[in-house]
């Protein structure tokens, strides 16, 4: 595997200019989208039957090649296939706000593209056409960067896959969680008190004791 | 005496509406809850406005990949725009109540005094508080949860306490046949839990007051020194997404009390920035986390939240930050996310769920001269989501790193085999002679070690001059005649405790200077 060099410091991308600007930088994510490197493809991948919500083909291979190094096959643990985790990562990035959908495919397109990776660690390889070792490496790079605004995106995009493996149910035993306790005595079908005519049932925190002052 | 009032969601406006009303109160957390019941008590006709759902017990399964959409901000991810602060904050009908961990102290009686020598605030005396916390307490069951009903989880600091001589204490919680199960953050399936969500805002329904639920107020309608009423725009309660639907409630007076990041937020996109001050001085109380291995299971998601608390660091010295010491609830996807590293190592760590236990320290900012605190801004005012900067300064690392040391000694002298903080590259500590050089040696810069916030205050500070404040000593906007702003943001420093009884408190005092300008 390479060694990945150490950072050239880009004179046009200033520090304070693309912390200044939210999630992950204008100047940076520019490097995102256009260039011969950034053209490179990556390593096609299997697509979710339902389809897709936010996320493109392309942005979709690289949060299921984070996927597969974050979440390692272990015994007792579901795959990162079970579970669907780049899938469920993509319905995860449905709910939130537009912008900030933006920004979440800006930083998969940076970390996959090619000359982002060259200006910062000097390999031309898309991420997902990476080896394991690699990628770990690169996910290492953006972790302990000292651009603030790499570690920003590392912990957005490590947060968004966990995220997506870890709400499942189907994990809890593997980390020895009992889940939820067993007694929840009002099903769904019960009615909501919403006032109006009903009158407010006895369990709904009723004050038993004399008005207070 | 008017009839029973209603609780309406999303779905029960097909097209655009206006309604009238005395009061128009927008946020159902801690603060704007205690003010519609009071108001409503009073015989006024109140609208109480809030953004997220109408959940109840019927929903609250205990499922944390159901509860943080519906029940927290933006999906229980709100960070700072650096991500380097995670930001636990409610989104239902009774706001944070609706999650909190049950909490309750009042007001340190120095915070009190330090708002009136310093931010010029008058009033405001622990003297006026007592009989408001007295009320408080009484409808929501706030007592002592005794020592014998403490889970293994609290029972690492208290012991890890009592052993090292520091100072620590049974924390007071606002329950009732509570069955201690643990599951308060994700909504109590009880109803055990005394939130507003099932005391003071059905007792107002009860009286009148109308719930207008999956209501985002996008603007004040502001005019000369007077505010009309506001402007929500209607979600629907499934998808979250607006319908449409557009919803203006004309009001003699109008209360904003979303919390320190959402009332900021809307005050600047009504137009009202407080000559600056509105989104400043805004305060975190940043918590950092270490993670102790401990030689029996502590299960961290059973029990009662925190029971055991010490305030034996609050005070450090002049030029240092002070902590509160307390426990979190862990369980599997928070756990995963706030718990650093990938792969391998993460998984490891996480197989071991049952036997860690966490310690938080819950940093006392906004006290030292240079503390100014963080900054919630606009981005796009179409949008909900705002721009939230909290710069993380020396003297907050320095706190951070004192904390961590010293909840690394509570937790050995507790019996813990290994300790961790929750840097990206976690620093292990095996035994307690090694903590001092090993966190030393721990890069203290944001980014690199988790910090998170569950509480928020200040953003729109009270205080006598309107050139450094935002509210004056009866929460009017400095300038508005009818506009009032009732929750923590108000607050011009934290508080050194778990602020829930602190909003109650000053939000029923209040109510007082709400009803007045509305006769």
């Amino acid at each position: 595997m390479d060694v990945p060099h150490p950072e050239p410091a880009p004179v046009s991308l200033s520090r304070r200019s693309l912390i200044k600007r939210g999630l992950v930088g204008g100047a940076l994510l520019a490097a995102g989208g256009a260039g011969f490197l950034a053209l490179r493809g990556g390593l096609p991948v299997t697509l979710p039957p339902d389809g897709l919500l936010v996320f493109s083909p392309a942005q979709f291979a690289v949060l299921d090649a984070v996927a597969r190094r974050m979440v390692r096959p272990r015994p007792g643990w579901p795959t990162v296939d079970e579970v669907g985790v780049a899938r469920a990562a993509d319905r995860i990035a449905a709910r939130v706000e537009p912008s900030a959908q933006k920004e979440l495919k800006q930083l998969l397109g940076l970390f996959e593209n090619g000359l982002a990776g060259f200006l910062f660690g000097g390999r031309t390889r898309p991420f997902t056409r990476l080896e394991g070792a690699e990628q770990d490496a690169v996910l290492a790079e953006w972790r302990d960067s000292r651009l603030a605004v790499r570690r920003t995106g590392h912990a957005a995009l490590r947060t968004l896959v966990l995220a997506g493996y870890y709400q499942t149910p189907s994990i809890w035993p593997a980390v020895g969680y009992s889940g939820p306790p067993g007694i929840f005595q009002d099903g769904p079908s019960q009615p909501q008190w919403r006032g109006g005519d009903q009158p407010r049932p006895d369990d709904n925190g009723v004050w038993h004791g004399e008005p207070l002052p | 005496m008017r009839g029973p009032g209603r609780i309406l969601t999303g779905r029960d406006h097909a097209v655009n509406t206006t309604l009238h009303c005395d009061v128009a109160v927008v946020g159902s957390g801690a603060g704007g809850s205690v003010l519609a019941e009071r108001l409503t008590a009073r015989g006024l006709e109140v609208v109480l406005l809030e953004e997220g759902g109408h959940w109840t017990k019927r929903s609250f399964d205990g499922r944390e990949d159901h509860s943080y959409p519906r029940l927290y901000q933006e999906m229980g991810n709100r960070a700072t725009d650096d991500q380097s602060v995670l930001i636990l904050q409610g989104r239902s009908v009774g706001g944070g109540t609706t999650v909190n961990w049950c909490t309750s102290f009042r007001t340190p009686r120095d915070v009190l005094e330090r708002w009136r020598d310093q931010h010029g605030v008058k009033g405001l005396t622990e003297e006026a508080l007592v009989p408001h916390w007295e009320a408080i307490e009484k409808r929501l069951h706030i007592a002592e949860w005794p020592l014998e009903r403490m889970n293994d989880n609290n029972r690492v600091l208290w012991d890890g306490c009592g052993k090292l001589g520091y100072a620590r204490g049974l924390v007071r919680r606002n329950v009732n046949n509570c069955a201690n199960l643990g599951y308060c953050g994700l909504g109590c399936p009880l109803d055990a839990k005394m939130s507003m969500l099932v005391t003071l805002i059905p007792d107002a329904v009860e009286k009148g007051l109308t719930v207008q639920a999956n209501a985002s107020v996008r603007r004040l309608l502001v005019g000369n020194r007077r505010v009309g009423g506001v402007e929500a725009q209607l979600l629907d309660p499934e998808s979250d997404k607006p319908t449409g639907v557009t919803l203006t409630v004309m009001a003699k007076t109008v209360a904003v009390c979303g919390g320190a990041i959402n009332s900021p937020a809307l005050l600047l996109r009504s137009g009202l920035d407080g000559n600056g001050n509105v989104g400043r001085r805004f305060f975190l109380h940043p918590v950092v986390i270490m993670s102790a291995l401990m030689p029996d299971p502590v299960v961290p998601w059973t029990g009662a939240p925190q029971a055991a608390y010490s305030r034996h660091f609050i005070e450090r010295g002049p030029g240092k930050v002070g902590f509160l010491l307390e426990v979190p609830p862990i369980m599997p996807l928070i756990a995963a996310t706030v718990f650093p590293g990938i792969g391998e190592q993460h998984q490891a760590l996480m197989e071991q769920l049952p036997y860690i236990q966490s310690t938080i320290a819950i940093c006392h900012d906004g006290l030292l001269p240079d503390d100014v605190g963080g900054t919630v801004k606009l981005r796009d005012p179409a949008e909900r989501r705002v721009s939230i900067d909290y710069p993380l300064r020396p003297f907050h690392f320095e706190a951070f790193r004192a904390a961590c040391k010293e909840m690394a000694r509570i937790q050995f002298a507790a019996g813990a085999r290994e300790v961790r903080s929750l840097h990206s590259q976690p620093v292990r500590i095996r035994k307690a002679a090694d903590i001092e050089a090993a966190l030393d040696a721990a890069p203290w810069e944001a980014g690199r070690v988790r910090v998170a916030t569950a509480h928020q205050m200040g953003g729109c500070a009270m205080g006598g001059d309107p050139r450094t404040s935002v509210v004056d000593s009866t929460l009017r906007y400095h300038g508005m005649d009818n506009l009032f702003v009732v929750d923590g943001s108000v607050f011009p420093t934290s508080l050194g405790v778990n602020p829930q009884e602190t909003i109650f408190g000053v939000a029923r005092w209040a109510s007082q200077f709400v009803a007045a300008a509305t006769a």
